[in-house]
């Protein structure tokens, strides 16, 4: 019980500091958000006036306060849940633009995580129980090779060849232009084909992670006594293999898994960008170049607190799994 | 050319002669969107590359939000006039022409018969109304009507603005505030807020249909110039987010008219379908190399003529843009859009060649010299510079390199610096830059070109930010000539104004001008014809202002 308690103690002190930085980064970028909508108009061409700054500036309502003021304001706003007007996007509440946006990343990038994680500790596990053999060198060759690629460069290979050269897959975006989000069959089964190059990118290049973990963790516990025990009982290798190396060296992986998953809702800004996709990562994006404070913050805000929602779970989960936390503690 | 109606033609060559004085140039490209109508073959869809999505296109046609993405908003609410960004000759809308009884009073006559999308009729307190609301509001204000107009009244079919101050040229300005509908906005509570989902505008296209990645305008069957549009839809897909996927979709040709900077045009784009693609790059506004005029060297004007002698703008122009735009004339004017404005007594159209020895005698006038290599001042110091720029802004950062070489090799030390838009912003705007590189001009209005550059009044003291003339030019005769111009009214008068300019900006150098910037039109013949061209170049073929407008209005099914 201490052991939660502490826990949720230091839950609450990472909170706070992360709702400050979340709050003080922006802020420390150079230039203001009337310039960055100056900027957007300049780089358009169009001459650009001091009228055109001046009516922006109302406009956006950049705050004058003091930066106490707006901290406390900023508090205040956070726990209300009120996240104001985002200045990309003047006529939506920051909430309903995320809100539009999280779904697009949640499912992508979240149903790609776990199936990267599914058959990348599978393909570990395969080439740890038979390391040295042809089957773990190609396996950790491949992974080698695809997870060295840089995903937006994977991104841009694959859209070139798999999307303009030979159309087999939308070139942008999550759904055909023109349609809007639904629940029908026909708007599902767009997106799903939207979503095949984004996923593969994304999976293809962060698999090796998983399978390096795997395989290596693999090997330790296939060093340890209690293996070479079992095997001495005659137990099948398969049974060995899963039931008493994999399930033990399992457990690192699934605190690296929680964590990425707690990421996930940032998205992935890169491979959204390479593929216009309209999630998260997107939005941050343009969040950021439009220097748009109240939008960075409520993004920074689910990505972070999601993030420690996810460390905070694993450390419990840890009770439960390791008995020697719960003997620490 | 097809008859223009009586009223019509005087109204346009009135204004033509009141502020253009470009009669034959204004009166035949007036006619262009004339309300005669020989009815043309219409039908088929337009498609309009441009329309960014970050990450999805919002739905808002509010014409006054300049965060607004939706360039759809240009066919669906019409100004009185547009003056064409080229040479300033005027194709008249929601006015059939204007005319100043005194350079202080602007009366534009309304045009007569003309619906809303919603059949109510429009009238000039339409036009009064939405004036009346950018005072109300001055964040809707974006070009700052309200800084020089006093007021704004209707009697009969005309409204008339009074002014400050004697500004024949704002009219520009007045005449491109886009007119919205009384009897809806009126029951706005906030306009400057106001996510117009429904638009009602008295254009030729009304909303059809909104998604997050595309949406479509139908042909506004009451349009009072109907018989004149062919198309019958234009659709506007969002761009990407990526520019690698956009250039990819604009060489696949799924666009009537794009809008886009491609190196080598003709293998990219031409080539792919030499029969309907073509290109159109006009000059669009004149990139130049900004010295802060506060500091030393810079204030001396031999020092900055030494520095625009050593620069070969052909080869500047050449790494920063293919060289697709020509060396820009150190009148200040674009040409050839405004060649009718250049003053004939300076030397080769203004245009200064790299001359090495030529520079160095200039930089000795300002007491800098040769010594090992460096051009060292009297302090016995070598001169330095740093140059500024967006790091985004690829052409420029060509030039700049360029630059950095060519007044190395007359012994200045150059140094590039190159932050986020929003620090290059910052710094040029407080005037806390050394040089940088910028852009000015492109209105089509000599007088609004130089005065954005060039007037004192936007000359704040260093740290007090300006948008305008930030490199902090002060000079009394060109304040004078500047007053001058915008008071007068008749063509002898206008010209002896923008020679003096020409002459003083060739004199002063001011600014450095280096290259035009350019303007990318990229275009399809597959359904529609009446491009703007070389040939006849009555608007720039930007689609992300209201030129989508009169471009819209000259095509011609193909």
């Amino acid at each position: 019980m201490r052991y939660v308690l502490r826990k949720v103690g230091l839950f609450i002190i990472t909170l706070w500091a992360a709702i400050t930085l979340n709050f003080l980064l922006p802020r420390l970028m150079p230039g203001s958000p009337v310039d960055a909508a100056l900027g957007k108009l300049a780089s358009a061409g169009v001459p650009i006036t001091n009228a055109e700054r001046n009516a922006i500036e109302i406009q956006l309502g950049v705050p004058h306060a003091s930066l106490f003021t707006q901290y406390w304001d900023y508090l205040k706003n956070i726990v209300t849940l009120r996240f104001g007007t985002s200045y990309s996007f003047p006529t939506q509440t920051v909430a309903q633009t995320v809100g539009k946006a999280l779904p697009w990343t949640l499912v992508l990038v979240g149903v790609t995580t776990i199936v990267a994680f599914i058959i990348g500790t599978l393909l570990g596990v395969y080439a740890g129980w038979h390391r040295g053999r042809a089957a773990d060198t190609s396996i950790t060759v491949g992974a080698t090779f695809f997870g060295a690629f840089p995903p937006f460069w994977l991104g841009l290979l694959l859209l070139y060849v798999a999307a303009f050269k030979y159309g087999w897959f939308p070139i942008k975006g999550g759904y055909s232009p023109g349609t809007s989000p639904s629940w029908s069959p026909s708007f599902l089964s767009d997106a799903l084909q939207h979503s095949v190059l984004p996923a593969v990118t994304l999976a293809v290049t962060t698999l090796s992670g998983w399978v390096f973990g795997m395989r290596n963790n693999m090997i330790n516990t296939l060093g340890e006594d209690y293996i070479t025990f079992a095997e001495a009982n005659g137990l099948r290798g398969r049974t060995v293999a899963l039931l008493y190396a994999a399930r033990n060296a399992l457990l690192p992986n699934v605190t690296a898994f929680g964590l990425i998953l707690g990421a996930v809702v940032g998205g992935s800004v890169l491979v959204e960008g390479v593929y216009s996709y309209p999630g998260v990562g997107g939005l941050l994006f343009t969040a950021v170049t439009n220097h748009d404070f109240p939008l960075m913050q409520a993004l920074f805000l689910v990505i972070t607190l999601s993030m420690l929602v996810a460390i905070f779970v694993v450390d419990l989960l840890y009770v439960r799994l390791d008995p020697r936390v719960r003997s620490a503690a | 050319m097809k008859p223009l109606s009586h009223a019509r033609s005087v109204a346009v060559c009135i204004c033509a002669a009141a502020l253009m004085a470009t009669t034959a140039s204004a009166c035949s490209s007036g006619n262009s969107a004339g309300t005669s109508g020989s009815s043309t073959a219409s039908g088929g869809t337009l498609t309009i590359q441009g329309d960014t999505g970050n990450p999805s296109l919002v739905e808002d046609f509010n014409p006054f939000t300049p965060s607004t993405e939706l360039h759809g908003a240009f066919l669906i609410y019409e100004p009185l006039e547009i003056p064409s960004p080229v040479n300033g000759a005027y194709t008249p809308f929601l006015a059939t022409g204007y005319k100043f009884t005194n350079p202080t009073t602007l009366v534009y006559t309304i045009r007569p018969g003309v619906k809303w999308s919603d059949g109510t009729p429009f009238t000039p307190a339409d036009v009064v109304f939405t004036f009346n609301m950018l005072k109300k509001y001055p964040a809707l204000d974006t070009t700052g009507v309200w800084a020089q107009i006093s007021g704004v009244s209707a009697s009969g079919n005309d409204v008339t603005f009074t002014f400050k101050a004697p500004d024949v040229p704002f009219a520009n300005t007045v005449a491109q505030v886009p007119i919205v509908p009384e009897h809806i906005w009126s029951k706005i509570s906030n306009p400057t807020t106001f996510a117009d989902t429904n638009p009602v505008g008295t254009g030729p296209f009304m909303l059809s249909s909104f998604a997050p990645t595309q949406y479509t305008l139908k042909k506004n069957a009451q349009y009072w110039d109907a018989a004149k549009i062919a198309p019958s839809s234009v659709v506007f897909p969002a761009q990407a987010s990526n520019q690698s996927t956009n250039q990819l979709e604009v060489s696949s040709g799924q666009f009537d008219w794009s809008y886009t900077y491609i190196p080598d045009v003709k293998t990219t784009y031409v080539n792919r379908d030499p029969s309907t693609n073509s290109y159109w790059f006009p000059p669009g506004g004149t990139i130049g190399l900004f010295l802060n005029l506060t500091q030393a060297p810079y204030n001396n004007v031999n020092f900055r003529q030494g520095i625009s002698q050593a620069l070969n703008r052909t080869a500047i122009s050449q790494k920063a843009v293919n060289g697709y735009m020509a060396p820009a004339s150190l009148s200040g004017l674009i040409l050839p859009n405004l060649q009718q404005w250049l003053n004939p007594s300076l030397p080769d159209q203004g245009l200064v060649s790299q001359n090495r020895s030529g520079a160095m005698a200039d930089f000795a006038k300002a007491g800098y010299t040769l010594k090992a290599g460096k051009l060292t001042g009297p302090s016995g110091t070598q001169a330095t510079m740093s140059i500024v720029l967006p790091n985004s802004f690829t052409d420029w950062a060509a030039a700049a390199t360029e630059i950095s070489t060519e007044l190395g090799q007359v012994g200045i030390k150059v140094s590039l610096d190159e932050p986020q838009y929003t620090q290059y912003s910052q710094t040029t705007q407080a005037g806390t830059f050394n040089a940088a590189i910028g852009g000015f001009g492109g209105s089509g209005n000599p007088y609004t070109d130089f005065n954005q550059a060039l007037n004192s009044s936007f000359a704040t003291p260093v740290h007090t930010p300006t948008v305008n003339n930030f490199e902090r030019f002060k000079n009394a005769q060109v304040n004078q000539a500047l007053a001058t111009l915008a008071a007068a009214t008749s063509k002898p008068a206008q010209q002896q104004a923008t020679d003096r300019l020409e002459q003083m900006m060739y004199a002063t150098v001011p600014i450095v001008p280096l290259y035009y910037g350019g303007s990318w039109g990229l275009f399809s013949t597959k359904h529609f014809t009446g491009w703007p061209s070389a040939s006849n170049p009555y608007t720039l073929p930007t689609n992300y202002n209201n030129s989508l407008l009169t471009v819209v209005t000259h095509l011609v099914k193909a």
